[in-house]
């Protein structure tokens, strides 16, 4: 049975190993210390690596000689029962996420926000309809009221910028 | 809620009222200057170059402001600035950093991919130890290190003065370890708590501690003696030749209009001239340097040259 | 005595008290905007300061400041995101409290502690300056390692039932802490050629990822299958016999505040997760921590106030700013030629004695702006969920993005948030991660420090006093955490269960 520590502890010696192979490439200059600029990073790596071995094996061992692996599929699906759905609704909301730092240099920021707003809360179940658009134009506005106006950020511009507005 | 927007309100009529008053007899090509520091807010260049705008404006003929485009050291400064039209509308506050940072980190935008303009100051740097400590003259410090180890500080690593003393300890022959911090006011501390014995420093970081007789000046890395300090001997002087300029000037984009040149040349020296700023440098410990453009250039070129070279003597770059 | 009642006189003083008010004010709203730091909330401030008084505009600054460490708590507790980094440890119960509906009583023993912790702290400031300032000059860089290594001793308590979990967790935020230039040689590491990378992350964006967005892609993964509970609009403050649960908690929180302000570059994060630790280790009811204990919010809210009074302390004695906020002041003394040090308090001893004046009314400005606003943010979050969700990932977006004008950060920080979400997947705690990613920079540059200093000589964390006493107690408190796991594992009793965060077992 695939549990979750096990893939846990496997993500966890590909991130040490990776981090590793980056942290043996880092310069080496006169300036250094000692222990120099690849030596913390290097300890960092081997534990991380050694530290999801440890998780690995014990998975794989508490599987060993925990409960009778009687009902693997049945655990299995026990583990993992709704993790998928979850995962796509979440990505979904990344992606929407995704798609605003992609526009926000190109439409503006007012533009872009309110769009983020309509698109988040209908995506997260609200109905769509005049209401929606309301709050997501009130909601923008009052954003960049807080953020461009009184602080005083200077937020993408964008479209708006360009036509003079 | 109310109130910070009155607040903000209230400010932003003020601060047009300044701009408004400050607002130009002569003909320079553009209405507003933006001056692009990395500094943050409140850091020394900032603070410098808020102080500068306010006599800069009225002599320039335009509207002089101050813009802080953080991150990268200066990188994204030198971007921004690389990036932007040569019109004389916008300039970055130049300190060693760019030339480091561009060095360092190999960035899209280098301070070769900019102009520089003018130079206006050169600020001493200069070694102190804590008042209780044994030592009175570097001599003393170059000797402990030569007989043991020495501990010497520099307020950031890969900076200027981390480079004047590497070489000093070459230039001495000694055996020293230079310990860097993160910023000035760190590497105090420790000065002052014993657990280094000297540390190097612009005179304006450790006025307030120099005042109350806590820190011991030994030496300064200037070119020649200090106006302020006759007595503190040169680093030159003392035998080592070491001589550390930490400039501030400006830069723009590349192909600067002759104009914009010379309404700056102009300006410069006028406002450096100037009774009330001068009052305000000097208590500052701030020395006028002014470079022409083209002397500037030649200086700024050098002057990444010779840092490149020794950063890649130490091995630091490629 | 003399500073107490030439500091009195300045209390009437109608510029000192107009400064303090808009000052803290406009500080609570910086400071509970995500990512506006309180740093930041200052800078804003500065450019206007030019052409005020010297006093006042010393006055705003400092209370905009204590108003900013105030006002991190506020969206901390309302919609798990930490408005500044010392606000992460009162995440934990403050949000969980919000969750059963007690949001009131939460934000009202926010306040309540953040204007203890701020008098406390005040009073440390005005009476205690010299003796403070001396602590402050004892720290060596190897003591400066056993903090950061005490600090990371946390872990051991809050990794929750599997220690390597939380030890990889703790790996992972270490790991991106040497993102950056290098603080020895200043060459860079891990940036790959990017220029934004290389002053590093801002702790910031990784907390509100880690935080916030993995909450809100968790609930946009459960679709309205969670009850919810809303709060009642009203401030509630805790009654006499909370408040004298509530008195240890906060003791804690001010005297560790007290002593982590007054040392450059330790900080709030630091004192707020140590109190919080701390004031969990000593209660009579741990077991309530991480579950909406009202102490796991006074401790470290008691102390993130107190240090943004103390961390005053270097400042004034010495000139030398702590932190990137008490840099900022520095700024705004220096705007006005008046330059903090020994020196200040004979030659500008009257702006000392407005600016104590200031903070003493600042406090209670804090709590008088607390009681009006909070109410309409309990109001703001008892909205339906799809909305109010999508109007935070539109605020931290905005929030995040005004650090650095950078879309890039957005990207750090949505990464962080899918990170922080599989690790809730996977059952990993992730504060850990937070207090990796705060101290790594001060280990690492500390220890190498101090290797420079002795010539690789490891004697030297033993023959620095208070290296040897920090470390000592590190080592204490990490054997008590593991004999503490190991006695309830001999027992056969469940290991009691502390993480915030990780997904709880069905």
């Amino acid at each position: 049975m695939i549990s979750r520590d096990l893939v846990g502890g496997l993500a966890a010696v590909v991130i040490g190993a990776v981090y590793l192979y980056f942290a043996y490439q880092l310069r080496v200059s006169a300036l250094d210390d000692s222990l120099g600029p690849s030596g913390m990073p290097r300890i960092y790596g081997w534990l991380l690596l050694s530290l999801g071995l440890i998780l690995t094996a014990q998975a794989v061992l508490s599987r060993l000689i925990g409960p009778p692996p009687a009902a693997g599929r049945e655990a299995l699906r026990g583990e993992w029962e709704g993790q998928g759905r979850r995962i796509a609704w979440a990505a979904g909301l990344l992606a929407i996420g995704a798609a605003y730092l992609f526009v926000v240099e190109k439409l503006g920021y007012l533009v872009s926000v309110a769009l983020l707003i309509l698109a988040a809360a209908t995506f997260l179940g609200a109905r769509f309809g005049t209401r929606l658009l309301a709050i997501a134009a009130l909601g923008a506005v009052a954003l960049w009221a807080i953020f461009a106006l009184v602080l005083g950020v200077s937020m993408p511009s964008g479209l708006l910028g360009r036509l003079g507005v | 809620m109310r109130k910070q927007r009155i607040l903000a309100a209230g400010s932003a009529v003020f601060m047009f009222g300044m701009i408004a008053g400050a607002n130009a007899q002569e003909d320079y090509p553009v209405d507003t200057v933006t001056l692009i520091t990395h500094s943050s807010p409140g850091g020394g260049s900032d603070v410098f170059l808020r102080e500068l705008s306010r006599y800069l404006g009225p002599i320039l003929g335009a509207n002089v402001v101050v813009e802080n485009v953080r991150g990268g050291s200066g990188a994204a400064a030198m971007a921004n600035l690389a990036q932007s039209t040569p019109d004389g509308s916008k300039f970055y506050a130049t300190t060693p950093t760019f030339i480091y940072t561009s060095l360092l980190s190999d960035p899209e935008y280098k301070y070769t991919d900019l102009e520089p303009l003018v130079n206006f100051f050169i600020d001493p740097e200069v070694i102190y130890t804590s008042a209780n400590s044994e030592y009175q003259t570097l001599e003393d410090v170059i000797d402990h290190a030569r007989e043991g180890r020495g501990q010497w500080g520099a307020a950031n690593p890969a900076s200027l003065e981390r480079q004047a003393l590497e070489q000093l300890k070459a230039a001495a022959d000694v055996n020293a370890a230079v310990v860097t911090h993160e910023g000035g006011g760190d590497l105090l501390i420790n000065v002052l708590n014993g657990t280094l014995q000297i540390g190097v420093g612009e005179v304006q970081e450790i006025q307030s501690q120099l005042e109350a007789g806590e820190l011991r000046l030994l030496a300064t890395f200037s070119d020649e003696r200090l106006e302020a300090f006759p007595d503190l001997p040169t680093v030159e002087e003392l035998g080592y030749d070491v001589v550390v300029r930490k400039f501030r000037g400006l830069a723009g984009p590349k192909g600067l209009p002759d104009d914009v040149i010379a309404a700056w040349e102009r300006a410069v020296q006028e406002v450096l001239a100037d009774e009330k700023y001068k009052a305000a440098y000097e208590a500052a410990n701030l020395r006028a340097a002014y470079m022409p453009h083209e002397e500037y250039a030649q200086f700024i070129e050098d002057f990444g040259n010779e840092t490149r070279v020794f950063l890649k003597e130490s091995g630091v770059i490629e | 005595m003399e500073t107490l009642v030439q500091s009195a006189s300045y209390l009437f003083d109608l510029g000192v008290i107009i400064a303090a008010l808009a000052g803290v004010t406009w500080g609570i709203m910086g400071g509970a905007l995500p990512g506006i730091s309180p740093s930041i909330t200052m800078a804003l401030l500065l450019p206007f300061t030019y052409t005020m008084e010297p006093m006042s505009a010393i006055v705003l600054l400092a209370s905009t400041y204590i108003g900013a460490e105030y006002g991190g708590s506020v969206p901390a507790i309302l919609i798990r995101t930490p408005g500044t980094n010392a606000a992460a440890a009162t995440v934990i119960d403050g949000y969980e409290m919000n969750r059963q509906g007690k949001a009131g009583l939460a934000l009202g023993i926010s306040l309540y502690s953040g204007v203890l912790g701020s008098l406390f702290g005040l009073a440390m400031l005005i009476l205690l300056s010299g003796p403070l300032s001396r602590v402050a000059l004892a720290f060596t860089p190897p003591a400066y390692f056993a903090l950061g290594v005490l600090g990371l001793s946390v872990i051991a308590t809050l990794s929750g039932e599997n220690l390597v979990k939380g030890f990889i967790a703790a790996i992972l935020g270490l790991m991106v802490a040497t993102i950056g230039t290098d603080p020895v040689t200043g060459g860079t590491r891990f940036t790959f050629g990017s220029s934004e990378l290389l002053s590093g992350i801002e702790p910031v964006m990784i907390m509100v990822g880690l935080f916030a967005m993995s909450e809100l892609l968790v609930q946009a993964g459960r679709r309205g299958e969670a009850e919810r509970v809303t709060s009642r609009p009203r401030i509630r403050f805790p009654d006499l016999k909370l408040a004298r649960r509530l008195a240890f908690p906060q003791s804690i929180g001010s005297v560790i505040g007290t002593f982590e302000g007054v040392m450059p570059g330790a900080g709030g994060t630091i004192a707020s997760f140590m109190s919080y630790n701390e004031a969990r280790r000593w209660s009579r009811r741990p077991e309530e921590f991480g579950k909406g204990s009202p102490e796991g919010i006074a401790a470290p809210e008691t102390a993130n106030n107190t240090v943004a009074e103390t961390a005053l302390v270097p400042l004034l004695s010495f000139g030398i700013p702590g932190s990137n906020s008490t840099a900022i002041l520095l700024g705004g003394f220096l705007i006005h030629g008046i330059v903090p040090g020994p020196m200040l308090f004979q030659r500008s001893g009257e702006i000392v004695h407005g600016l104590y004046a200031g903070l003493f009314t600042a406090t209670f400005g804090m709590l008088v702006m607390g009681m009006l606003l909070l109410p309409a943010c309990i109001w703001l979050v008892n909205r339906p969920r799809p909305y109010l969700n999508a109007f935070i990932f539109a605020l931290i977006l905005s929030g995040i993005y005004s650090i650095h004008n950078s879309v890039f950060d957005l990207g750090i920080m949505m990464a962080a948030g899918a990170v922080g979400f599989f690790m809730r997947m996977l059952r990993f705690p992730f504060l850990p991660t937070v207090l990796g990613l705060v101290l790594g920079y001060l280990v690492e540059s500390s220890f190498r420090r101090s290797l420079v200093l002795s010539g690789d000589d490891l004697l030297i964390f033993v023959n620095d006093r208070i290296s040897l006493g920090l470390l000592t107690l590190a080592v204490l408190f990490i054997a008590g955490s593991l004999g503490k796991r190991i006695y309830d594992l001999a027992r056969r009793r469940r290991v009691e269960a502390f993480s915030q965060g990780s997904e709880a077992r069905e």
